[in-house]
C-alpha cells in the first residue's frame, strides 16, 4: 500500500540513517513523530493527552517508523502515533511477532488509494469504467490531441508502477495518457482545475488533506479481488510490464504501537492508548491544519486536547 | 510486497537531466518565430460559453482595445490550494500564472507559453531577477537574422528589448534551467501558444510580479497542456 505517499521517501531516508542516539531525557517517555502532518498532529495529541490523565511528561522526537522500533527494543522510544501497514508489514512482523518488543493497539484507522475527479469531471466521469470510453474522456484533454491525461502518481513511487498496471488490467490505458510529475506538481494542477471549473481525473489516496480543500470525488471500482491482481515485485525490472490489475487497491490502515516494555511499566497509559478512535475524517482535517493552515503541530494538539477535553476524558477511563 | 513510493536517487537525478536537457533545446528557441496555434479557449461570461482564441481574433481584440480579453487581465481571484502565500504556479493550457496570496486567493496573470508548453512539468524556484534584462539572440538566430544577429553580443535593455522590462530567472537548485518568465513588446501575444519554451507577461504584469515575488520562491509547473510528457 502506499501509505504515506509523499513523505515516505523521508520517512525511508530516515530509517536508512545511521541510528539516532537520544540524549538522556529528562521526560518520562517519548513520542516518536514521524515527518508528515496526521503523524506530527498525533504524537501531540498524544503527548498533551498524557500529560492531562497521566501526569507524565512526554518528549516527541522526530523518528521514522524503523527507528521507532529500534527504540522499542533498546528502550529510547515508547509510542510510536501512526504506523502503516501493510506498508510496514515486515517492520511489524520482526518487532513484534517476532521479537515482541512492541505492541500495536487493535483499533485503526481505515485508508484508501484511487482514482479521484474534480467536480467538473465527475459530472461525466463516475466509474473506473467511464474512463475506457474516449468520448467520456476526451473532457480530459489539455493538450489539444483530443485524448485524455491522467496524473497517476510520481515517478518515484511504487504505486505508480501499479497504476500503470490497473490502467493496462482495466484497459483505460488506451483511451488516455498518464502522466507521472512530483505530488505538489499535481496537487497544484487539481487546484488549478478546481479554480477554473476543468475537469480533472487523478490518483489519489486518503486521508489526504484534498478532501478538505476541494470537494473531490472517488470513481467508483469493483472492490479489491486478489484473483484480479497480479502485481509482480518490483525487483524484476519489467514488473510494471507484466502486471495486471482490474480491481480496487487492498484496503490500508494504521494503528498505534507502544514498547512491550512501556505497556508493563504503564499499563493505565497502554489501554489509554487502545482506546484513541481517530476517524479518517479527523485524520484529514489534521492533515488540513498543519499543511493548509500551517498550524504548529504542539499548537494545534494544544486546541485539539481543548476542544476535544471530553474524548480525551473517555480514553483514560479504565 | 511493499508498495508505495521508493526512492530511487539514480531516477531522480535521470529525471532532472532530462528536465534540463529539454530546457536547454527549449532556452536556443526561446524567442524564435511566432508561430500562434488555434487552441487557447476563453471563457465568455456573457455567453457563459468557452470560445477558441486565435492569433487572428487576439490581434484584432488587442487593435480594438488595446488590452487582452478580461480572462488575461491581471486580478485577483479565489485559488484554494496548499501551497503557501508567493508560491507560483503555472497553468500552460489556461495560459495563467498564479501568485498564491495569503487567504485562499491568488493574483492571476494572463500569459503566453511556447507552441508545446513549457517543455516539462515540475518544481523550480526563482533563482535571481533582472529589471530591463539584456537579451542575447541564440547562435541560430544570428545565422538566419540580420536583425538579429546585430545584437549578437546582447541586446541592452529598454522598450524594443524582446524580454520586456523584467526577467525572472528559473532554478533547480542552484543551476539556471535557462528557463524565464519574462515580460514581451507583443502584448498580444498573452493567453496564445508562440514560439517555444519561456513564459511571456505584459510588461505591467511581469513589472507586478517582480515587485512581489521573492527570490527563492517556489516555482510549479503544472502538466496541464503537455504534449511533451509523452514518454515521460
Amino acid at each position: 500500500m502506499k501509505g504515506k505517499p509523499r513523505f515516505l521517501p523521508a520517512m525511508l531516508a530516515a530509517m536508512l540513517a545511521a541510528s539516532v542516539a537520544l540524549p538522556a531525557a529528562a521526560a518520562d517517555l517519548v513520542i516518536a513523530m514521524p515527518n508528515w502532518p496526521s503523524g506530527q498532529a498525533t504524537a501531540n495529541i498524544l503527548k498533551v493527552g498524557i500529560a492531562k490523565k497521566f501526569g507524565l511528561d512526554a518528549e516527541v522526537k522526530e523518528l521514522g517508523t524503523l527507528n521507532a522500533f529500534v527504540g522499542f527494543e533498546t528502550g529510547t522510544v515508547d509510542i510510536q502515533p501512526e504506523v502503516w501497514r501493510p506498508n510496514f508489514e515486515d517492520v511489524v512482523r520482526k518487532y513484534v511477532t517476532e521479537k515482541g518488543v512492541g505492541k500495536l493497539t487493535e483499533r485503526s484507522v481505515p485508508a484508501w488509494q484511487g482514482l479521484c475527479a474534480t467536480p467538473e469531471a465527475a459530472k461525466t466521469i463516475k466509474t473506473v469504467a467511464d474512463l475506457s470510453d474516449p468520448e467520456k474522456t476526451k473532457i480530459l484533454d489539455t493538450d489539444g490531441d483530443g485524448k485524455g491525461e491522467m496524473w497517476i502518481g510520481a515517478q518515484t513511487w511504487l504505486s505508480t508502477g501499479i497504476e500503470r498496471a490497473r490502467a493496462a488490467g482495466y484497459g483505460y490505458g488506451e483511451s488516455l495518457t498518464l502522466f507521472e510529475a512530483e505530488e505538489e506538481v499535481a496537487m497544484a494542477a487539481v487546484d488549478a482545475a478546481v479554480a477554473t471549473e476543468r475537469p480533472m481525473v487523478f490518483y489519489c489516496y486518503a486521508p489526504h488533506h484534498v478532501f478538505e480543500l476541494h470537494q473531490i470525488a472517488r470513481l467508483e471500482e469493483p472492490p479489491h479481488d486478489a484473483a484480479k491482481w497480479k502485481i509482480l515485485p518490483p525487483s524484476d525490472p519489467l514488473w510494471v510490464s507484466k502486471s495486471s490489475a482490474s480491481t480496487a487497491w487492498e484496503a490500508a490502515h494504521f494503528q498505534i504501537a507502544y514498547a512491550s516494555a512501556f505497556g508493563k511499566k504503564h499499563p493505565d497509559v497502554a489501554k489509554f492508548l487502545e482506546k484513541v478512535d481517530f476517524s479518517p475524517e479527523e485524520v484529514t482535517k489534521m492533515s488540513y491544519a498543519l499543511e493548509v493552515e500551517r498550524q504548529a503541530p504542539a499548537d494545534y494538539a494544544r486546541k485539539w486536547a481543548e476542544d476535544n477535553a471530553a474524548r480525551i476524558d473517555g480514553w483514560a477511563k479504565p | 510486497m511493499t508498495n508505495g513510493p521508493d526512492t530511487s536517487s539514480a531516477d531522480r537525478s535521470k529525471s532532472r537531466a532530462r528536465r534540463l536537457g529539454i530546457g536547454f533545446l527549449a532556452a536556443v528557441l526561446c524567442l524564435g518565430p511566432l508561430a500562434a496555434l488555434a487552441q487557447t479557449q476563453i471563457y465568455d461570461a456573457r455567453t457563459k460559453k468557452w470560445v477558441d482564441y486565435d492569433k487572428k481574433k487576439a490581434r484584432q481584440y488587442f487593435a480594438r482595445t488595446n488590452q487582452v480579453p478580461e480572462a488575461f487581465r491581471r486580478q485577483v481571484v479565489p485559488f484554494r490550494t496548499a501551497e503557501k502565500p508567493g508560491t507560483i504556479i503555472i497553468d500552460g493550457n489556461q495560459h495563467f500564472l498564479y501568485l498564491v496570496q495569503p487567504g485562499g486567493q491568488a493574483v492571476r496573470y494572463g500569459i503566453g507559453v511556447g507552441r508545446e508548453g513549457f517543455g516539462w512539468a515540475g518544481i523550480v524556484r526563482v533563482g535571481r531577477t533582472a529589471e530591463w534584462p539584456t537579451w542575447t539572440p541564440p547562435a541560430e538566430m544570428v545565422a538566419r537574422d540580420p536583425n538579429a544577429a546585430k545584437w549578437a553580443a546582447g541586446m541592452p535593455g529598454g522598450p524594443d528589448n524582446p524580454l520586456g522590462a523584467r526577467a525572472l530567472y528559473l532554478y533547480e537548485g542552484d543551476q539556471d534551467t535557462i528557463y524565464r518568465i519574462h515580460g514581451t513588446v507583443e502584448p498580444w501575444t498573452i493567453g496564445l501558444d508562440v514560439s517555444s519554451g519561456c513564459i511571456r507577461m505584459n510588461n505591467d504584469d511581469i513589472v507586478d510580479l517582480h515587485s512581489r515575488v521573492e527570490i527563492g520562491a517556489k516555482v510549479i509547473v503544472l502538466m496541464q497542456g503537455a504534449a511533451l510528457y509523452k514518454g515521460v
